[in-house]
């Protein structure tokens, strides 16, 4: 499965584009976090990897703005293991561990639609960061 | 000569005795973590003869934090009337170069994100920091203006100077309100929907010795990676309920930046974390007994920061086990919890100082005089009174979904109200439509009431401080909040308008 981040403006956030695409490709699209409002928005969406190139296609045909999501990045000299950003991730990807430090878990991040974790970080070890592949496996 | 008792069935431990053991290396030393078991399977008794000193540990957000500085005098001297570090103001509570930085003081460039237990942070890294003054000028001082970079080689005293540390357990906060809202406890999600806390319960030094038999002014500590002393009780000292502080000192110079970080909560300012550890002589029984508490037995109250009240909602007891398990239950829901202190830096300490004295690197000093423990913390006496929302709110104009427009637009005119307020029949809130929202809906030629009903609400309660509720308001740029109960039952309003009003007079 691979991860996109479709980007609505608000010329097109009222059309039923993601529906149109699941019909017109026959591929079932899990929503995994999406955050809309009449001004646009933005739908983090995970597809099978064999139809992401094919799905890339049919949403930027559409004017819909496709792009792999950042993903939180957790700074290890910076961070000492305090844990406030924990009951804040809504997906449990950031977890502690029996010794009590910190675990992040990038397969269950749902990166920059969420971000919820890097504000609460008091010595600023969170960033969101660009994917160097492209999108998880 | 030492005269052993013998009346009773052992012979009771000495500090004395226990420094000799550490200059000879036989001394026996656990964490607390490790005290529990063994008293859980050998038995307090056992505990007691064979464990010399029970090292605690605690790693957190330590805001009554600051440090003394001395600068050395400039030629010509100056006598410092306001100074700054970094750009961060230092307090200058004495002679002519000595200054207070508080952690909590913010810079004036970067504040919330740079602060004082920053620029502790950095000099103690060995990093060079800027310093500004600026005085009147007399005749012994003649000097007006400072610009100097300095490091902590620099500085003639760089002691950590803390009124209040090392509380002995904390609240766990939560939040009602249906906002996020950022806090000293960090960033509290809308409807509880999480929770957080602070220390190390089983490891936190002043739990380990309820009764500061062992601990007060003179006691040796751990702190920030140096050898520390605790100079009296902390600030706000409760120790009834259980809420002991301390006021401790060390040598900056010495510390290790591992154990003392500036940080920044958001929207909330920047503090110092800092690392306190604190030796635990098992001089009786009783003290192997104490040293044993458990986590389940460490209880504390869940507290509703969203109203921001001296006296918050209590909304229930939980267990330092359950907390730190990761989620607590909040109104019989699973709610995820955060520690706000390091419990792994917590552990680290404790470790750290068990090795110190094990390597006879540190030796313990007993208390010149206990803490008080029978002191009462008092609020603050006010002249001013201040005014909650429940004094300004009035009865709100209210209607049902199913009212026609018109309706509501004649209710509008004829009770000359912006805002009237949707409930349904058990008067609960369901929205809110303004005058404003009504005329648009003639305009776009809308009919129904359901189609214009702004339904995501912001709300206030009648003990909300008028401030807090005027900020609110002005935060998210409108004119007026529902009044609401626990239950979101609908029991006035309040209107910008109304508070200028009460402000004007």
């Amino acid at each position: 499965m691979v991860r996109i981040l479709l980007k609505f403006s608000e010329e097109i956030i009222e059309k039923p584009i993601t529906a149109q695409v699941i019909l017109e490709h026959k591929v079932p699209i899990s929503i995994v976090a999406a955050h809309t409002d009449s001004q646009g928005g933005e739908i983090l969406v995970e597809v099978p990897s064999t139809h992401a190139e094919r799905l890339i296609d049919a949403f930027r045909k559409r004017g819909v703005t496709v792009t792999v999501p950042k993903l939180i990045e957790i700074d290890s000299e910076k961070c000492f293991d305090c844990g406030a950003c924990l009951s804040l991730c809504p997906v449990s990807a950031i977890s502690l561990k029996e010794d009590f430090s910190v675990a992040f878990d990038d397969k269950k991040c749902i990166g920059s639609p969420c971000s919820m974790c890097v504000d609460a970080c008091p010595v600023r070890a969170i960033k969101l960061v660009e994917q160097h592949s492209s999108g998880s496996k | 000569m030492r005269e052993k008792k013998t009346s009773g069935k052992r012979s009771k431990r000495s500090i004395t005795e226990i420094n000799e053991k550490i200059k000879k290396g036989d001394v026996q030393v656990l964490t607390a973590e490790e005290m529990k078991k063994l008293v859980e399977s050998s038995g307090v008794e056992i505990a007691y003869k064979e464990v010399d000193v029970v090292t605690t540990g605690t790693f957190g957000a330590m805001c009554s934090s600051g440090a003394i500085i001395n600068l050395g005098h400039s030629d010509p001297p100056i006598k410092i009337h306001r100074a700054w570090i970094n750009d961060v103001e230092a307090c200058h509570p004495g002679a002519a170069v000595d200054l207070y930085l508080g952690a909590t003081m913010m810079s004036d460039i970067k504040p919330f994100e740079y602060g004082g237990g920053h620029v502790i942070e950095d000099l103690i890294m060995g990093k060079e920091v800027e310093v500004r003054a600026v005085a009147s000028g007399t005749d012994c001082y003649p000097r007006t203006k400072l610009n100097t970079t300095l490091t902590k080689d620099d500085l003639n005293q760089f002691y950590l100077l803390n009124f209040r540390n090392c509380y002995q357990h904390y609240a766990c906060a939560t939040n009602s309100r249906d906002e996020i809202i950022y806090t000293y406890m960090g960033k509290l999600l809308p409807k509880f929907r999480n929770a957080t806390f602070s220390g190390s319960g089983v490891l936190n030094p002043l739990m380990n010795d309820p009764d500061y038999e062992t601990i007060g002014i003179g006691t040796r500590i751990f702190l920030g990676g140096a050898q520390g002393y605790i100079i009296g009780e902390g600030t706000q000292h409760d120790p009834r309920n259980r809420f002991g502080t301390l006021m401790v000192r060390g040598d900056c110079k010495k510390m290790d930046p591992q154990f003392i970080r500036g940080a920044s909560i958001t929207k909330y300012g920047t503090t110092l974390y800092l690392g306190i550890g604190i030796p635990i002589p098992i001089l009786n029984e009783g003290l192997a007994k104490k040293t044993a508490i458990l986590d389940e037995d460490i209880l504390t109250n869940i507290v509703d920061y969203g109203v921001p009240r001296r006296e918050r909602p209590k909304l229930g007891e939980v267990s330092y086990e359950e907390l730190k398990s990761g989620a607590i239950v909040i109104n019989d829901k699973k709610v995820k919890v955060s520690p706000l202190s390091s419990l792994k830096k917590a552990r680290i300490i404790a470790e750290t100082l068990k090795s110190w004295i094990e390597n006879s690197l540190f030796y313990l000093s007993g208390p010149v005089e206990r803490l008080p423990t029978d002191m009462v913390l008092k609020p603050m006496k006010q002249t001013e009174e201040i005014a909650f929302v429940n004094t300004v709110m009035y009865d709100a104009v209210t209607c049902t979904e199913h009212d026609e427009i018109k309706e509501v637009a004649n209710r509008i005119i004829s009770r000359s109200v912006n805002h009237v307020i949707v409930a349904d029949e058990q008067g609960k809130l369901k929205g809110i439509v303004t005058s404003w929202d009504i005329t648009k809906a003639v305009a776009e030629g809308k009919k129904k009431l359901v189609d214009i009903i702004v339904r995501k609400v912001l709300t206030t309660t009648p003990n909300e401080s008028l401030e807090a509720a005027s900020r609110k308001m002005a935060q998210h740029q409108i004119s007026a909040l529902p009044v609401i109960d626990h239950n979101g039952k609908v029991l006035g309003i309040i209107t910008s308008e109304d508070i200028s009003k009460l402000r004007g007079r």
